[in-house]
């Protein structure tokens, strides 16, 4: 029994949480409403607390509660991604406001912590909607009060009783979402965060609990597979590893020089830097430029490269079952935001000890020319990547339904544009909050660079989007027109099911062609084509000129053809367009304008 | 006071004929189709333009030749005691600059050659403009700095059907030959004095009618100080399609009430590079005396 908890304990029923929540990903996936097959909720959470785990993991266990609660609430925005992956993180981030003033937390500290996080969730959603997380952290937060209130403090209980009301909170969203309760399922989200509690509390009440955190789960599979191919085909050769002794500390364009620089010679690159130290590593097949290069930031130590075509493959495998490669997807990611910034005219000392200015800091590579206004859009598919290459867009990142990025993969993208304004196409409801939260990471590095989220949900929203932009007028106009163009464009998109379920009194079996509109289940069958026709009788009306086909991996030109033409038949007086997407899961994504 | 005569060339959409009922000279623009030459609004006329065009004849424009031109000059210097010229937009084709060139020669004081950026309707209302202000008395000179004066306040906006002709054409800038290259987009270009340039693009002709007139509302609200029908011309130019020209001008005048849009088949020299199909909009400031 006992009234409070500490930094290392707090540190570790943190990450009991993650494990559990790790642990329970799949289930939580099943909860989707819409049985698409997406990896969704369960992954995004997973990977946004994954992220948080690994760098408090690093933490020593005699952490002070402050530097425990940075990392926590740091390592969640950075890895956030989907909807509830970004409202998981903003929880983190207002309960660790709460606490980090404290060397040990009562129930009257966690209740008020609670509080905040519910507060700060509740800020970072425009329309919050009861039923979901939100809902169920608030349960969860109100108990807290209440039993704080009623003079609580044996933690045990305290814990017991908080998580008890969160699940009754969690079993009664069906009542509040009439979505869920047509699927039978209790919200995701809202299991997801029931779950990190429950793993919490494992540990607090001392029963075994496994909480070491697999790296592997903070990185989503293709990446994995990514690194397991280059098992067999080394494409840079030496494995190159050191320390740099930060004369300086490295300002974040610095940084961000630094690390195209070295993506510039290899890859698997890691690069970690805090105001003393960078921690770099580099599979490359110069490692002599690596070095030279570092050399302008100050001393070295630590260094070590290893020869990677002569070694063991063992040695290799083993490396990716450590999850190596995991770690550094996501260190890479939040290498920006976790540095302080210092301004822009920061000298840089050199071996020969004279000091060069920022400019010999420079990007190696040619530089874009520099621009008002410039775009990332997020898009999955290598036809659609190309179509939004061709309308403009500077960065396209490869995500999606299946892989939404996080906040860190956006607000990279954003700083890798050399532009004043970067309008950020999400082209997905489930990414948009991460797409904001990259603006807001944008704002609180007061860089000069300004994001402004356009929240396409839809790939044809962002095609739309990027039609309309208009290089001559201010990026406010640009900003007001792009918003307002969406709206005229409807979109449906043809998946399976991956599961048997009931949606908009519709009923759906495992395996059935479903359409899917802004608002809804559009179509239901067996055939993929009469699908999509039904669906876009739905979306087209009178005032329809333009019917947009762009048609996925898993289906050829001609299938597509044959489909245009029947619905050019069907509609006599509009276009029919046939674009290649090539993106997966969705057989087409269609648009009527 | 001095006799003024007013001389502009077809690329003002006003032909030959109908210059004598204004009381001016009008120089048909020389095309070749095939090899063959052919003279705007002479033995060329809109449609067999198009057929040709659509047939992949191959189709160049060329300026007055300045022998005629200036065999134009001195027959009607004989009648007048100046000429005012108001040839097409230097920034579209090199005429006006031979014109200034042949005008500082031997014709100081007698050919005022005026350079002041426009085609089309907004090219018609200077000459227009140039007819009130001889009427009113006003030299030669006096007419061309007027009209020159407000040289840069007229705005075009067209919209393609097609990106055919822009491409095999090639009179544009880079920008807009970058205009899209993957998906059918209906591209709005602009002609703000100089060249034709690319403005914005659209999916299709609703949106890309929508551009251009939120477009030129803004230009009149802004550029314009928001001037009310008393003192902008609103014009409107199509390529071939005069229903749908129809149906954009009520579009037009119910998103500018007040105004009365004048509406003028697209001069050829435009026509040949952008195709059949082209809706565009025009405004110019009006000269009040």
């Amino acid at each position: 029994m006992s009234n409070t908890i500490n930094a290392s304990q707090v540190k570790k029923m943190f990450l009991a949480g993650a494990s559990n929540l790790n642990a329970k990903k799949e289930w939580i996936n099943e909860l989707n409403v819409f049985p698409v097959p997406d990896g969704d909720t369960g992954t995004n959470m997973t990977m946004t607390i994954m992220s948080a785990a690994k760098d408090v993991q690093s933490l020593s266990d005699d952490v002070d509660m402050a530097t425990l609660c940075k990392n926590i609430y740091s390592g969640a925005m950075r890895g956030a991604r989907g909807n509830s992956g970004v409202i998981l993180s903003q929880l983190l981030r207002g309960f660790t406001k709460g606490c980090r003033d404290y060397s040990e937390l009562d129930a009257v500290i966690i209740a008020a912590a609670f509080e905040k996080a519910v507060e700060t969730a509740y800020k970072a959603v425009m329309k919050p909607k009861e039923g979901t997380i939100l809902t169920v952290a608030k349960g969860a937060s109100e108990k807290a009060s209440e039993l704080a209130k009623e003079g609580a403090t044996d933690l045990g209980p305290f814990f017991e009783e908080i998580i008890k009301y969160a699940d009754e909170v969690l079993a009664k969203t069906p009542e509040m979402l009439p979505v869920l309760k047509q699927a039978g399922v209790v919200d995701s989200g809202g299991q997801g965060l029931v779950q990190v509690l429950k793993g919490a509390l494992d540990f607090y009440q001392g029963r075994d609990v496994d909480y070491k955190v697999d790296e592997a789960a903070a990185t989503p599979v293709s990446k994995k597979q990514v690194a397991a191919e280059l098992e067999t085909d080394i494409k840079f050769g030496y494995c190159t590893e050191f320390i740099v002794l930060l004369s300086k500390p490295l300002n974040i364009k610095q940084e961000m020089d630094f690390k195209a620089f070295l993506e510039s010679i290899g890859d698997s690159i890691v690069m970690v830097a805090d105001d003393e130290i960078c921690k770099v590593h580099v599979h490359s097949n110069d490692p002599g430029l690596a070095i030279q290069r570092a050399l302008m930031y100050g001393q070295l130590s630590n260094m070590k490269i290893d020869n990677m075509r002569m070694e063991h493959r063992e040695k290799l495998f083993h490396e990716n079952e450590s999850g190596e490669y995991a770690e550094i997807e996501t260190e890479i990611n939040g290498a920006a935001e976790a540095t302080p910034t210092y301004s822009a005219g920061d000298d840089i000392p050199l071996k020969d000890g004279t000091v060069s200015s920022q400019a010999a800091a420079e990007e190696p590579e040619v530089p874009t020319e520099h621009k008002e206004m410039g775009f990332v859009a997020v898009c999955a598919g290598d036809g659609l990547a190309e179509i939004f290459r061709g309308l403009g867009v500077d960065y396209v990142i490869e995500g999606g339904q299946t892989m939404n990025p996080s906040t860190a993969d956006i607000y990279d993208a954003a700083c890798k544009v050399n532009a004043d304004t970067v309008f950020v196409l999400p082209n997905n409801k489930n990414i948009i909050l991460a797409a904001n939260q990259a603006k807001v990471m944008m704002e609180d590095n007061d860089s000069d660079k300004k994001i402004v989220v356009i929240p396409t949900k839809t790939v044809p929203q962002g095609i739309t989007a990027a039609i309309n932009f208009i290089p001559d007028i201010p990026a406010e106009d640009n900003e007001a027109a792009m918003i307002d163009a969406i709206g005229t464009v409807k979109t449906g998109e043809v998946t399976y099911a991956v599961r048997d379920t009931m949606i908009d009194d519709v009923t759906i079996k495992q395996g059935d062609y479903m359409g899917i509109g802004d608002s809804g289940i559009l179509g239901v069958g067996s055939s993929i084509d009469d699908v999509t026709a039904m669906m876009i009788e739905k979306i087209a009306d009178d005032s329809t000129e333009l019917i947009s086909l762009y048609y996925g991996s898993d289906i050829n030109e001609d299938e597509a053809n044959v489909l245009s033409d029947r619905i050019s038949e069907k509609f006599p007086k509009c276009d029919v367009e046939v674009q290649y997407g090539g993106q997966p899961i969705y057989y087409y994504i269609v648009s009527a304008e | 006071m001095s006799k003024v005569a007013i001389i502009t060339d077809t690329n003002s959409g006003i032909m030959p004929a109908d210059g004598e009922a204004l009381g001016i000279i009008v120089i048909p623009t020389p095309f070749m189709i095939d090899g063959v030459e052919y003279l705007e609004g002479v033995n060329l006329t809109q449609e067999w333009f198009f057929q040709k065009l659509a047939d992949g004849a191959d189709v160049s424009t060329s300026q007055p030749s300045p022998g005629n031109l200036l065999e134009l000059w001195d027959k009607v210097l004989k009648e007048y005691d100046e000429i005012v010229y108001i040839p097409l937009s230097s920034g579209l084709s090199s005429s006006c600059q031979t014109a200034t060139m042949l005008a500082s020669d031997d014709y100081e004081g007698k050919a005022f050659v005026v350079n002041n950026q426009r085609i089309s309707v907004t090219m018609r209302q200077s000459v227009l403009d140039a007819i009130m202000l001889r009427d009113a008395g006003m030299s030669g000179k006096e007419i061309k700095d007027k009209l020159e004066e407000v040289k840069f306040e007229s705005s075009i906006y067209i919209m393609l059907d097609t990106l055919y002709y822009l491409k095999k054409g090639g009179r544009i800038t880079p920008a807009a030959a970058a205009l899209g290259t993957l998906l059918k987009l209906k591209p709005v270009l602009q002609i703000q004095g100089e060249k034709l340039d690319a403005f914005a693009k659209a999916r299709t002709a609703n949106q890309g009618k929508n551009i251009m007139i939120n477009a030129m509302m803004s230009d009149i609200e802004n550029r314009f100080g928001g001037l009310d029908a008393k003192d902008v011309h609103l014009a409107g130019a199509y390529t071939y399609d005069l229903d749908k020209a129809n149906e954009f001008k009520s579009e037009v005048e119910a998103a500018f009430p007040g105004f009365d849009m004048h509406l003028d088949p697209l001069s050829l020299v435009v026509s040949c590079h952008i195709g059949p199909g082209a809706l565009a909009i025009a405004c110019s400031r009006k000269i009040h005396i």
